[in-house]
């Protein structure tokens, strides 16, 4: 895959901008350098480099509260990810197939991506929606169609289905259910009741071995143990994914996974190498927003594989130039923290890296995406294999491993977990990760609803990192 | 340490029973055992898991083990802090959500190797068996006294029905000490939802001073009355549970819909009352749907086993019970 910038971009000195400066700059690009940057390798309608500004009118207006790396690669990434719901609605009108995957986070999207022309997405990632867009209408909708308030953010995900507008009806909907959290289970039951065709999944509790328990286990490459007969059961769930793909498109050519379990690879290689980076560098090379963004993107590349792609070996290339130059976004005295659960709000990544913090480790509870697949062995048992990383169908203590190492070494001096109230996981997990991890610092914070980010909040971040200090 | 703790409908009393250890359903609900429970667990959790991890933690030294399911997601987890916190083996089986028997006939193969390995006795076909038959005798007794409840008019309340089925959740059968005979013509309603707690007897009493509840469809209440073993071996015992009404949580629910329309056909409702803990998402996210499928009146009581807005809950029952 070949960069597709043909004039150089020099970027500024490295730091984080608001909106206002991201427009000024923009206005240092010309038009032949902004076209050559667009989607589903489509020239005349994929375009995707806009001012961010573009899309805080477009409804996402908490940009204007955000701050940003002002690096040519973050612009790429924010017009992407803001433009996803255009390209999907482009993919249906040139007749791609448009699949949604719900709940598993990670797997199903390689195994839609090997069918020519067939894009899958995550309606589960609509949960930032209100937040990017400082709107309760999403949420507001879901209570009216009968989610308790209560529960987590991800019940905006039910809205969209029944608002018709942030993405094109799909072709195929599979949704995963089982050892997952309760709240999404029901989200899907009540996607479904709105009328629309579910093929579900079964996801296994990965029950770890114990002194007084037999059975027969395997590893993954990551060290968690599992009964061997879980593989089996998924990998029949992801062949059962896969022949209804092969029913909708009429392609049935199994040397397509495991092609793209190679890209799939690559991509998740090039993530790794990124966060080994931004995450080992003295001065912080990148901010934590777009290293959410990018963790994520992990999930199904936001719907165009190869575009998104280019954009992290952008992304690469800008940081490694930064920490070769020993500059960065952040003072090199920033506090190094992990960070557990992705935080539904946004901003509070950026307020933690004002206050002085630097995030250098996470558990965004996507473990099963971020490592790579065997690619020699049958490609549906190494699918499920894969998954067996998965941060939220075992223990806690399983979840929160890497983290601990990292505190037992020293290389974490705090821990902040975002929870949401009502979430079935967070309600039982927290305390136990706060026992885990007590050798620091743990601050537990419960996200509130959009604009919710009170003076409270902020002063019990800004006395956190006082105490770390 | 006497007693085998288990905390879902899919878990077979028989297994449990055979190992010779007295089968305890952890089904606690009441506000100080719940908030004893918050150093271990969020206070957002479901009051009834928190109820039953105190419960657990204050009376470590019976439990010789506790078994649980993948049913709730927080049943779950509860699993996780009582490993970490105490000695307690545990055992969790996947419960299948979808219609996946093979996986769930696989983990009861897996229970029965567990349970023979903690317990050091064979779970053999003829103590299978004799299990199958004490525990079908006492849920054929049980289900006269609800042919009784759901008699018209009813003949017996449930207020008194809870009394009995606590022993055969609690595993201590053979107590058949029942009260007499009762008619009642309140309005005919039925009950719906999370867990009928022990501790849940004066809330059932408060509702049937104006309704009578005829059926249920509650963990804690007559949901074990659905298993019905026909054949007297492991394999009737895996379909048997397997293909028990199915509970909410099961992927599409459809069933679970069909299934409360005939009961509520069946026994002549005139209403239901639907009871969730706070935080049960998965009767909180269906209370909408609840509402609108069955085409009848609902009370919703939402409880975090506080007993503070008793007189406002009077004062809802007895409307419903005008209304209706």
């Amino acid at each position: 895959m070949k960069p597709q910038i043909t004039q150089i971009f020099t970027d500024f000195t490295p730091k984080k901008i608001t909106l206002k400066e991201w427009s000024k700059q923009f206005r240092e690009l010309d038009m032949d350098f902004i076209s050559q940057f667009f989607y589903y390798k489509n020239n005349d309608w994929g375009r995707y480099l806009f001012p961010p500004a573009t899309f805080m009118v477009y409804g996402a207006r908490q940009l204007k509260h955000l701050k940003f790396d002002n690096s040519l690669a973050a612009l790429r990434l924010w017009g992407f990810i803001f433009n996803e719901s255009e390209r999907l609605f482009r993919a249906k009108q040139s007749n791609k197939k448009v699949i949604a995957v719900m709940g598993d986070l990670g797997v199903m999207p390689i195994i839609i991506m090997s069918f020519p022309n067939c894009i899958p997405f995550y309606p589960d990632c609509t949960w930032w929606t209100p937040f990017f867009n400082e709107s309760n209408v999403l949420l507001d909708r879901a209570t009216e169609l009968g989610t308790p308030e209560a529960s987590c953010f991800v019940r905006s995900a039910l809205a969209t289905f029944d608002k018709k507008a942030y993405f094109p009806k799909p072709d195929l909907l599979f949704a995963s259910t089982g050892a997952s959290c309760d709240d999404y289970s029901c989200i899907m039951q009540m996607v479904e009741n709105l009328g629309y065709e579910l093929n579900w999944l079964e996801i296994p509790y990965r029950r770890h071995p114990a002194k007084y328990l037999t059975d027969d286990y395997k590893k993954t490459e990551q060290g968690l143990e599992y009964p061997a007969r879980f593989e089996n059961y998924l990998a029949q769930e992801y062949k059962m994914v896969w022949d209804k793909m092969a029913e909708l498109t009429g392609i049935n050519d199994i040397s397509l996974l495991k092609e793209n379990i190679k890209k799939t690879n690559q991509l998740r290689r090039l993530v790794s190498k990124i966060k080994n980076l931004v995450y080992k560098a003295d001065i912080a090379p990148f901010p934590a927003l777009e290293m959410m963004v990018i963790e994520f993107g992990n999930l199904y590349a936001y719907a165009d594989f190869d575009e998104w792609f280019h954009i992290l070996q952008n992304i690469y290339e800008t940081i490694k130039e930064r920490v070769e130059q020993g500059v960065g976004i952040l003072k090199p005295d920033a506090i190094p923290i992990a960070w557990v659960m992705p935080t539904a709000d946004p901003i509070l990544l950026n307020l933690v890296e004002d206050m002085g913090g630097r995030i250098v480790a996470t558990e965004y509870v996507i473990n099963q995406s971020l490592y790579e697949i065997d690619e020699t062995s049958e490609p549906f048992h190494a699918l499920a294999k894969s998954f067996m990383n998965a941060s939220l169908i075992g223990s806690t203590e399983e979840r929160v491993r890497r983290i601990k190492e990292q505190v037992e070494q020293e290389k974490v001096k705090g821990v902040i977990i975002t929870n949401m109230l009502g979430a079935s996981h967070c309600a039982t997990e927290t305390r136990l990760i706060e026992k885990m991890l007590s050798k620091v610092p743990v601050l537990s914070i419960d996200v509130p609803a959009p604009l919710g980010i009170t003076e409270q909040i902020k002063t019990r971040i800004a006395a956190f990192m006082e105490t770390l200090k | 340490m006497s007693l085998i703790g288990y905390t879902c409908s899919y878990v077979p009393v028989e297994l449990l029973s055979a190992t010779g250890l007295q089968p305890y359903r952890l089904l606690h609900g009441n506000t100080d055992l719940s908030r004893r429970a918050e150093k271990h667990i969020r206070v957002d959790a479901c009051p009834m898991v928190k109820s039953n991890l105190s419960y657990v933690l204050n009376n470590q030294d019976k439990f010789r083990v506790l078994v649980g399911s993948t049913g709730c997601d927080m049943s779950r987890r509860m699993f996780d802090i009582i490993e970490e916190t105490t000695d307690i083996p545990t055992l969790v089986l996947n419960n299948p959500r979808t219609d996946r028997p093979e996986m769930f006939n696989d983990e009861i193969d897996w229970l029965v190797k567990q349970l023979e390995n903690i317990s050091g006795i064979k779970l053999s076909d003829d103590l299978l068996v004799k299990e199958i038959e004490k525990w079908e005798k006492e849920r054929e007794f049980c289900r006269q006294l609800d042919n009784k409840r759901r008699a018209i008019p009813s003949l017996f309340s449930t207020t008194e029905f809870h009394k009995v089925v606590m022993h055969y959740h609690q595993g201590n059968i053979n107590n058949h000490f029942v009260s007499a005979d009762e008619t009642n013509s309140k309005p005919r309603v039925y009950l719906l939802g999370s867990a009928v707690t022990y501790e849940a007897h004066p809330i059932l009493a408060i509702l049937e001073q104006d309704l009578r509840i005829v059926g249920d469809f509650n963990c804690g209440l007559s949901r074990f009355l659905n298993i019905n073993i026909t054949e007297n071996n492991l394999s009737g015992i895996k379909s048997a549970y397997y293909n028990q009404p199915p509970c909410i949580f099961k992927r599409p629910n459809d069933k679970f819909y069909s299934f409360i329309e005939k009961q509520l056909n069946e026994f002549k409702c005139k209403g239901i009352v639907a009871w969730t803990l706070d935080y049960c998402d998965n009767y909180e996210f269906e209370l909408k749907k609840i509402e609108g499928f069955f085409n009848l009146p609902v009370l919703r009581i939402r409880s975090d086993f506080s007993f503070q807005n008793l007189s406002q809950l009077r004062t809802r029952i007895k409307a419903f019970a005008e209304m209706l």
